[in-house]
């Protein structure tokens, strides 16, 4: 008897360490469904060579593991309809009922049903019939989602701890101080355990469950966190009060120490000689001088650091400085100086290494020292601290411990570590003699700490245990580590790491309740943005204000209003003085396109300078940015927006989004390149720079400082000139409609354009991707701009590279992406048994290597249903280049070495041999004849999807996985068609279908979970 | 040539064991799952990142002959008998050790980030887009091992870093990666390693209450549990699963506390508070001593050390006792107090080998069965960003030492691989994919290809053989 040999490695594990759990007596098989077996199945799953290594003989005897493998296997091949196979004798639907009841009965009554698990994964959300979903025959089943606790995102964990660590970021956006969320730059040192997969399509899911990574991460961020709130609440007393009451005698023991230990390092001295008088200076050590090395020779015998590299650092120069601001007397040489610092810093106790770094620091460099005191006015910034004595009693305190301490010998930082010794136990054993904390006051502690943590008062059971297990840590611990642990305790619950989205009140006739108030207004608010809600949608909670479709409806299209919320869109695009990635929409509405066509994920693929024939690595941020841009154009457009989406042929290049700056910064090109052209530039020299000096300053040319000109004769900024108005003729010269604003060289300073953030505008190598010659380029400045050769985000670059190889495309991929996303289609995982590669041949084209290779009848079963769908986008490379020709890149195919390092419009490619490409595909599973059918290119592909309703519905299945975490069901019919309605009535308005599906029975009613896995 | 799938998931069935993204983050959590790891015993590994590259001219040997010298200036082929040569003079410290060092020539990191810095990429084998979270890819090499090999603290890494002028202290960002996206914290003062390595020792009230603080943890969700059913049910499960292992593996931690005692070490109170007055050298050999003592007590069996990096100050080094010496400028040929940046190059060279030697010495001194701690140890010394200051990463010489039962066949030789993008050239994704086959991961290929290998067609794919255990 055999069991399945070939399931992979993991399977077995997941499936073992899941059942095992509840693992009891083996399944009785009753002769019903050994008949049904044996009628059905046998004849191919039986005998010494069973079909696929799966043999029903003698199933009953198997131990349980291996009854229940098989059982899921015949389970997921009965759902999915793929056995019997299509050319045998089929059961009837009664037997075919009666056999998958009985499979799942057995399955879950062992708590054992992978296909249940299987099914709640985003991979399986096509498997429920598109025909049967929108076909209207299921509209009155009552739509409705389990209950559930729903583990947070990664970007719900970075607004959590920011919200928490009070992390408030301002980015300079056109011109103006914006305040922006989704920034993971905290001051505190956390770790995300709770990132998405990378796929495109839909990444958040209800179905994780955290484990022991994601706690054992959890753990130290909670200790980071905990640290850092008693910071805070050391620093404001209205962020946590109770902690900062609780922490008062620890507080003001820390202050008064800080400030005590202050005054010391600051005035030792003179209290020492106040109090000693005489005797000070015989109780001093021997001054023992450092060695030093001999100062470098200044004749330029010896290369000597630079300045900037040789000083301490900032701290220890202005140290420094204000002990020569102490010792400077008139007469004095330097060398008095330093030696009358270093006595100083002797007596202070300093390290003698540093000491040593210090004096070794002012023989070499005092005079471009002096030349820093004067440039950053030290005298204005470091005030010399002058001696005022701490309160008579602080005064008497002081005084009779450094009595008590001092010994002849002693430096001062001796001194000062004794008293504060001292001191310290004293304010310890104070801190004991004043009791355990006030019982009244721990549970304030408490209530405060789940409000700022868990957003909600505690439960009367939980305050209880919390309020005892915090007594117990304060008294054990200390009030500072005591609080800190709770701290830790309430961040690792798992109220912290899971929303919560359970029904509440009455239950309707289906058993259904509605969403709490509660866990609605975070539904809400986590449906449309990485917050929880906002004040409104608190009110509306704590007034009873989302209880109805209405009111939900109400609420949902105040969110989608919002235009006041920054978003950064994506933290390793955006660069704070350089590449703008922001939206002003709610971030999760803008995220879904991202995700679901998932051109993000060109980010972590790297490619061949040599290939790009420029710099791939920069052009590529800007690339995500001006898809992310073109996205937020047609959302905000809210028209058509699923057409738009596939068809546009208006994109950003080389853009900002601002039209104003991007036409203002081409025009001024435009001035200087009309202003200069027949002045015979070329033939300048820097003395004619003189007579077009307004000018040039006008226009702010880059590179030229016009204020040095003549003064500074070393000063020749020819060249940068020059560079310029040769860089500036080439984009004007050939009638150009406009110049595009990048920069002729590198250069500090302001660029020729500026991003929305200020800072310079960069990578034009984003026109390669486009087909567009930086040599010959007609800007366009009012974008977006219609682009030959484009038709929709499938022509984009950004999604053409994400969904290519690293040195070529893929149309197996391309492909597989419509028939998924678009097709609402299923392709098997490919068989662990398929060697996937296509061989390489220098004499073919990626498609003629896969044909011969996906040919066959076994690949082209699953094949057919995506290379058809993908080869027409071989008209782009895999840089998203179109092309007629594909270049057989091969070391034997290289017709010409090309230069390794150019210009910037310069191509860098090496040339090689091509063949033409064939774009010829065909369309299929559309559901309308009239689109299905051969198709001549990527274009005439597009065009037929963007026509038809299984396209549309798809995308919209889509985003109701997005916007509800979780597959759709027979049960949400109406809600997709609801959704599809008001898309098409409001003339294709993503925000109505968002409105129609946050208001949709499947998202408002919840019904208690099954009690099976 | 590609990789082929059916082999990719073979390796990652068994590298990964069916673990989820966060599972794979923890392998202080991990139970081995290769079984040559686990027929393997205890084995352990060293990754020491230095800063501004190591030029390949420095680790050639001075007595080749002239073929042998002519074949090395030339990038050829070469494999030498230490035993007949002598070490370069900063790698002098090693010389009795011999017969347990390779030089490692020719491996390309041109696929990492090179320039100035790399960050996680030189051990994970990819381009981070500079330090982006986004752009961590996978695993660091050294988390890989550190699965194989699981450890109550999984992995430890350690560095000294600065901004400059200080040195940073305390816990922050590290420069390997758990998992795709993720950046490990490490260690940056030896005060901070002391205390958190050692707490279970040294501070016992904090793993208590830790333990505590979980127990009450598992309480309050297993009542939680109590009230839901099926999948949410199972949800809380998992978590309460997961509080277990933690506890348990406190519960090992505190198990280790005779084994901690004994290797304990003593830390100089300049360490105090950050250290900011400790020296360079002195700070380095307190890590050291961290290091060989969190090995030893079998806190970790991985540990990763980033000895130094471009912003690190260095303060007190012999011959510029008074200087406060940037790497930068050294990178860019800047000397100190007369003496060219050349010999301090040297000097921090020898002081970094003075650190590797004093690992070998003290774990060949700890017995292990029939033989010492060292022999069940790899210790790898290499440049974190390739050839140079300024590096292109189409070379990055590592200095590997190794113990007796050292499963690589290299040890006690010279060896220059063929040059990048030639015909038989190895990248360090050979290089990583070499060590984790030899250590029970069979992974077909570990890292991203070489794009101008690719462009090329030459063949990229999986260990250098002539490495790998007979």
């Amino acid at each position: 008897m055999l069991i399945l040999r070939q399931l992979s490695a993991l399977a077995m594990l997941v499936f073992v360490s899941s059942h095992t759990l509840f693992a009891s007596q083996p399944v009785t098989i009753p002769p019903a469904m050994t008949d049904l077996l044996q009628q059905h199945c046998a004849d191919c799953h039986s005998g010494s060579s069973p079909e696929a290594e799966i043999s029903l003989d003698d199933l009953h005897e198997l131990k349980l593991d291996d009854q229940l493998t098989v059982l899921n296997a015949a389970l997921e091949q009965l759902h999915f309809g793929m056995m019997p196979p299509a050319d045998a004798d089929q059961p009837s639907s009664q037997d075919h009922q009666a056999l998958l009841h009985w499979l799942t009965e057995q399955l879950d009554q062992q708590n054992a049903n992978q296909l249940r698990d299987k099914l709640r994964r985003p991979e399986y959300g096509n498997h429920v019939d598109h025909d049967a979903l929108f076909s209207g025959e299921h509209v009155n089943r009552p739509g409705f989602t389990e209950n559930r606790r729903w583990l947070i995102s990664e970007y719900i964990f970075d607004a959590k701890f920011n919200r928490i660590l009070n992390h408030q970021v301002h980015v300079n956006i056109d011109g103006k101080r914006q305040f922006v969320t989704g920034s993971n730059k905290r001051r505190v040192n956390l770790t995300n355990p709770f990132l998405l997969p990378n796929h495109s399509g839909v990444r958040y899911y209800a179905n994780e469950t955290l484990n022991g990574g994601h706690l054992l991460t959890m753990l130290t961020n909670a200790k980071e966190a905990g640290a850092y709130m008693l910071y805070l609440a050391g620093r404001d007393q209205r962020y946590l009060p109770a902690v900062t009451q609780l922490l008062a005698l620890e507080t003001q023991h820390a202050k008064t120490l800080a400030a005590r230990e202050r005054f010391l390092n600051q005035h030792l001295e003179t209290v020492l000689v106040n109090q000693f008088g005489n005797q000070h200076a015989k109780l001093l050590p021997a001054f023992q001088p450092v060695d030093v090395p001999a100062p470098i020779p200044n004749d330029g015998s010896v290369k000597k650091a630079p300045f900037h590299a040789a000083n301490p650092g900032n701290k220890e120069l202005e140290l420094v400085f204000r002990s020569m601001q102490r010792h400077q007397a008139d007469g004095l040489s330097d060398q008095q100086l330093v030696e009358r610092c270093e006595r100083e810093w002797f007596y202070h106790g300093h390290n003698p290494r540093t000491i040593q770094a210090r004096i070794t620091f002012l023989n070499n460099y005092m005079e471009e020292f002096r030349g820093q005191i004067k440039q950053h006015r030290y005298a204005e910034k470091y005030k010399p601290v002058e001696y005022r004595p701490l309160s008579e009693s602080e005064m008497q305190t002081i005084q009779t411990t450094i009595g008590k301490h001092r010994s002849a010998g002693d430096r001062y930082d001796a001194i000062i570590q004794k008293c504060m010794e001292q001191w310290q136990q004293e304010f310890k054993q104070a801190r004991i003699d004043a009791g355990p904390a006030d019982p009244a006051l721990v549970t304030e502690l408490v209530q405060q700490l789940f409000e700022k943590i868990l957003e909600r008062p505690p439960s009367e059971g939980e305050q209880e245990k919390h309020v005892a297990l915090a007594t117990h840590f304060l008294n054990g611990l200390g009030n500072q580590e005591g609080v800190k642990k709770l701290i830790q305790t309430l961040i690792l619950n798992t109220d912290f790491v899971y929303r919560s989205e359970f029904g509440q009140g009455d239950a309707d006739q289906y058993g259904r309740r509605m969403l709490s108030p509660r866990d609605a207004s975070y539904a809400l608010s986590y449906a449309l943005t990485d917050n929880g809600p906002d004040n409104e949608l608190q009110t509306a909670a704590r007034e009873g204000r989302l209880k109805s479709r209405e009111d939900y409806e109400r609420e949902v299209r105040r969110m989608l209003a919002r235009r006041d919320l920054y978003s950064i869109i994506d933290e390793s695009v955006h660069r704070p003085n350089d590449l703008s990635s922001f939206t002003r929409m709610p971030i999760r509405e803008h995220r879904f396109i991202r995700e679901y066509f998932g051109y993000q994920r060109l980010l972590p693929i790297f490619k061949d300078n040599k290939r790009f024939g420029a710099s791939y690595d920069a052009a590529k941020l800007r690339l995500v940015s001006e898809t992310d841009r073109l996205v937020d154009h047609l959302l905000e457009q809210d028209q058509n927006v699923f057409y738009e989406l596939l068809t546009t042929d208006k994109f950003y290049v080389f853009h900002s989004g601002d039209n104003e700056v991007m036409q203002a910064s081409a025009d001024r090109i435009r001035r200087i390149y009309d202003y200069f052209k027949d002045k015979n530039w070329n033939e300048f020299e820097v003395e004619d720079l003189g007579n077009h000096k307004e000018f040039i300053a006008a226009e702010k040319m880059r590179g030229i400082d016009v204020s040095r000109l003549f003064k500074d004769r070393r000063y020749n900024p020819l060249n940068a000139f020059k560079s310029q108005l040769a860089s500036f003729t080439l984009r004007l010269d050939k009638g150009q409609t406009a110049a595009a604003p990048y920069n002729s060289f590198p250069a500090h300073g302001m660029a020729n354009a500026a991003s929305r953030y200020g800072g310079r505008f960069q990578s034009p190598e984003v026109a390669r991707f486009y087909n567009i010659d930086m040599a010959d380029w007609d800007y366009q400045a009012i974008q977006p701009a219609t682009v030959r050769h484009r038709k929709g985000l499938l022509t984009s670059p950004a999604w053409l590279i994400a969904h290519a190889k690293n040195t070529e495309t893929d149309p197996i991929q391309r492909g597989k992406w419509i028939r998924e996303k678009l097709l609402a289609g299923t392709i098997p995982d490919v068989p662990i048994t398929v060697d996937a590669v296509i061989p390489e041949d220098p004499h073919k084209t990626l498609r003629q290597r896969m044909e011969a290779k996906t040919g066959d009848q076994s690949c082209w079963k699953c094949h057919q249903h995506m290379n058809p769908l993908g080869l027409p986008f071989e008209s782009f490379d895999d840089f998203g280049r179109y092309r007629s020709e594909e270049r057989l890149e091969y070391p034997e195919n290289l017709l010409k070495k090309v230069q390794d390092k150019g210009a910037p419009h310069e191509d860098l490619r090496d040339i090689y041999k091509t063949l033409p490409v064939v774009t010829a595909g065909a369309l299929s599973g559309t559901g309308d004849n009239r689109l299905d059918g051969d198709v001549e290119n990527a274009f005439d592909l597009i065009d037929r999807l963007a026509q038809s309703d299984r396209a549309r519905q798809t995308m919209i299945r889509y985003a109701f996985r997005y916007f509800m975490g979780r597959n759709e069901t027979l049960s949400d019919s109406k809600t997709l068609i609801d959704a599809d309605h008001a898309y098409l009535e409001s003339g294709g308005s993503f925000d109505e279908l968002i409105v129609s599906l946050l208001t949709s029975d499947s998202f408002i009613y919840r019904k208690p979970n099954p009690d099976t896995l | 040539m590609s990789i082929h799938r059916r082999q990719v998931l073979q390796a990652a069935g068994i590298s990964l064991g069916g673990m989820s993204l966060a599972q794979s983050l923890a392998p202080a959590l991990a139970t081995a799952t290769s079984p040559i790891a686990a027929g393997l015993g205890p084995r352990r590994f060293v990754f020491i990142r230095k800063s501004n590259g190591v030029r390949p001219k420095e680790v050639t040997l001075p007595s080749f002959s002239d073929a042998q010298k002519k074949a090395d200036n030339d990038r050829q082929p070469l494999d030498v008998d230490l035993a007949n040569h002598d070490l370069p003079e900063w790698l002098q410290q090693l010389e009795t050790h011999k017969q347990h060092l390779c030089i490692l020539q020719g491996l390309s990191c041109k696929m990492s980030e090179n320039g100035h810095w790399s960050y996680s990429s030189v051990l994970g084998a990819y381009k981070s887009g500079r330090n982006s979270l986004s752009g961590i890819k996978r695993a660091t090499i050294d988390f890989e091992l550190a699965k194989l090999f699981p450890s109550p603290f999984g992995h430890v890494e350690l560095s000294l870093t600065g901004n400059y002028s200080t040195f940073r202290t305390g816990i922050v960002s590290g420069y390997s990666a758990p998992a795709p996206h993720q950046r490990n914290y490490c260690y940056a003062d030896p005060q901070t390693a002391y205390n958190e390595l050692f707490k279970s020792v040294t501070h016992p009230e904090a793993v208590d209450s830790d333990n505590q603080m979980l127990a009450f943890l598992q309480g309050e969700e297993n009542f939680k549990a109590e009230m839901l059913a099926g999948y949410e049910k199972q949800k809380l499960s998992n978590h309460v699963q997961s509080i277990e292992q933690i506890q348990e593996r406190n519960k090992q931690l505190t198990g280790l506390a005779d084994v901690i005692k004994q290797h304990l070490p003593e830390l100089d109170a300049v360490h105090a508070n950050g250290g900011q007055n400790a020296s360079t050298p002195e700070k380095q050999q307190a890590m050291t001593d961290i290091l060989v003592a969190a090995l030893a007590t079998g806190l970790t069996n991985v540990v990763t050390y980033t000895i130094d990096e471009l912003s690190t100050p260095i303060k007190g080094l012999p011959g510029n006792e008074s200087d406060h010496i940037s790497i930068h400028e050294l990178g860019h040929n800047g000397g100190y107090s007369g003496v060219p940046a050349d010999e301090i190059r040297e000097t921090i060279r020898v002081g970094h080998v003075s650190q590797v030697a004093t690992i070998v010495n003290k774990l060949k001194k700890i017995p292990e069965g029939n033989g010492t701690l060292f022999d069940n140890t790899v210790i790898l010394y290499f440049p974190e960003n390739g050839e140079g200051h300024h590096s292109h990463g189409t070379e990055a010489p590592f200095v590997i030492l190794a113990g007796d039962h050292c499963r690589l066949d290299l040890l006690g030789r010279y060896i220059r691989l063929p040059y990048h993008g030639t015909e038989g050239h190895k990248t360090i994704g050979n290089w990583y994919t070499t060590l984790l086959n030899a250590y029970g991961n069979p992974i077909q290929h570990y890292g991203d290809m070489d794009l101008e290998m690719s462009r090329k067609k030459l063949d990229q794919i999986g260990a250098i053989k002539q490495f790998m255990p007979a």
